[in-house]
């Protein structure tokens, strides 16, 4: 990285930890500085004015979903082209669909490897 | 009948069943009306809602209706072209579903109602239609109180908690229990030993929501449309095996349990051999839970 080069960022939505812990470690390895929020909420106040390099979004979360949150960010134009790669247990082709419609670059699958979230991270992050 | 009830007006899932080895339980796909006193709650509008539509129009002190859809598979709408009181000037009929907004929720009801498909729209509907925007804070009608919760099912797939005469009605009709727990099964030779661990805690974390989702429900109205070996050839359709949602509802602290949405192959018998297999497992886990087939034309006092 060259001098006065910021890190890249890399923004996590879901409300399991588990899920955080898991794009946390499938991204230590990287250059990139990591911000994790259990909410669709909590996220708003952070995402209404900076643009992440990478989103995960989980999908199924308990108050708003990943689904309508990506339909509110489309939505600002800020975030028309925020790169974006959902993330869930609930992998049916209809939500796929969905969120290609939506714009999302890929959708991650649980259980994967931890190696997966690296090479998506790499991938959309290059 | 009291003034506070539930009636099951279709209980299949996926497509309607009328055969005649198969209307014990009922061939219509699904509707539930839940009502206190004057004020009807109707949750998802498959074909049973048309004999309930024949019904209410007969109950001249009745003209306003809250329709929720838990979302907007054929099976859970397909009764709306032919439901009466949309058709009848002097009705107010309120829909709420998923959607981003209440023109969301309308484009995703009327999408049925136009040609080649269906020869007329819902421009011919003559009530007072209405959709509600989405909330945080919960619906209202009359005494009946309502929230939402997101459930396992393709696409944006909502489970009820209805509180009705003092008695918590949860109506999850298409909910896969337990899918990340299987999925770990299924892949656990392929995880080395931090991912083992990691997919526990979070299959952990998983079933919690599930559990949280059905907590205390006084009634609940859940999926139970496979058999395991069913299920097993399924995995991923979006539905629960009756199994697993016996066993999660003992969990989750239900009191009484409907067995719904069921399977449009499985004939009386069938049924009768999954309600015989469910009571046994209540009564190897020493639960007290009561549970139930939900059958066409059961009314459930509160």
């Amino acid at each position: 990285m060259l001098m006065g080069e910021s890190k890249k960022i890399v923004v996590i939505v879901d409300n399991s930890p588990s899920v955080q812990s898991l794009i946390m470690r499938g991204t230590q390895g990287l250059d990139i500085e990591l911000k994790s929020f259990d909410s669709a909420e909590g996220a708003w106040d952070y995402l209404q004015s900076n643009q992440p390099d990478l989103l995960f979004l989980g999908v199924l979360m308990p108050d708003k979903d990943g689904i309508t949150f990506l339909k509110e960010l489309r939505d600002s134009a800020l975030h028309k082209d925020t790169s974006v790669v959902m993330i869930s247990s609930k992998d049916y082709a209809q939500d796929k669909i969905i969120v290609k419609e939506l714009g999302a670059l890929d959708f991650l699958t649980m259980p994967m490897p931890i190696s997966a979230v690296t090479n998506m991270a790499e991938k959309y992050l290059s | 009948m009291g003034q506070s009830y539930l009636r099951f007006w279709g209980v299949r899932g996926s497509h309607s069943a009328p055969f005649d080895t198969h209307l014990k339980v009922g061939g219509n796909t699904s509707c539930v009306e839940i009502r206190d006193r004057q004020h009807v709650l109707i949750c998802d509008a498959g074909t049973g809602i048309i004999p309930f539509g024949e019904s209410i129009m007969d109950e001249q002190d009745i003209n306003e209706l809250l329709i929720i859809l838990t979302h907007y598979h054929w099976d859970h709408i397909c009764g709306l072209p032919f439901f009466l009181p949309a058709f009848s000037a002097d009705w107010n009929i309120r829909f709420f579903g998923p959607g981003y907004s209440a023109k969301d929720i309308e484009t995703h009801i009327s999408a049925q109602m136009r040609a080649p498909y269906f020869p007329v729209g819902t421009e011919t509907w003559l009530a007072n239609i209405n959709c509600l925007e989405p909330t945080n804070t919960g619906i209202t009608h009359g005494p009946i109180s309502l929230s939402y919760k997101n459930v396992h099912h393709p696409g944006l797939t909502y489970g009820y908690r209805i509180t009705v005469a003092g008695k918590d009605v949860l109506y999850v009709s298409d909910n896969e229990c337990l899918y990340l727990k299987k999925s770990v099964q299924q892949e656990f030779a392929h995880l080395n030993d931090e991912e083992r661990t990691l997919y526990n805690e979070m299959q952990k974390e998983e079933h919690g929501m599930e559990l949280k989702l059905l907590e205390d429900a006084d009634i609940l109205i859940h999926d139970a449309q496979y058999t395991s070996e069913d299920y097993e050839k399924k995995k991923g359709w979006g539905h629960s095996c009756y199994v697993d949602t016996v066993n999660t509802s003992i969990d989750a602290g239900v009191k009484e349990l409907y067995l719904y949405h069921h399977d449009p192959h499985y004939d009386d018998d069938a049924i009768e051999q999954i309600h015989e297999h469910a009571i046994q497992i209540i009564q190897h886990r020493r639960s007290s839970m009561k549970c139930h087939i939900a059958r066409e034309g059961l009314t459930v006092e509160l």
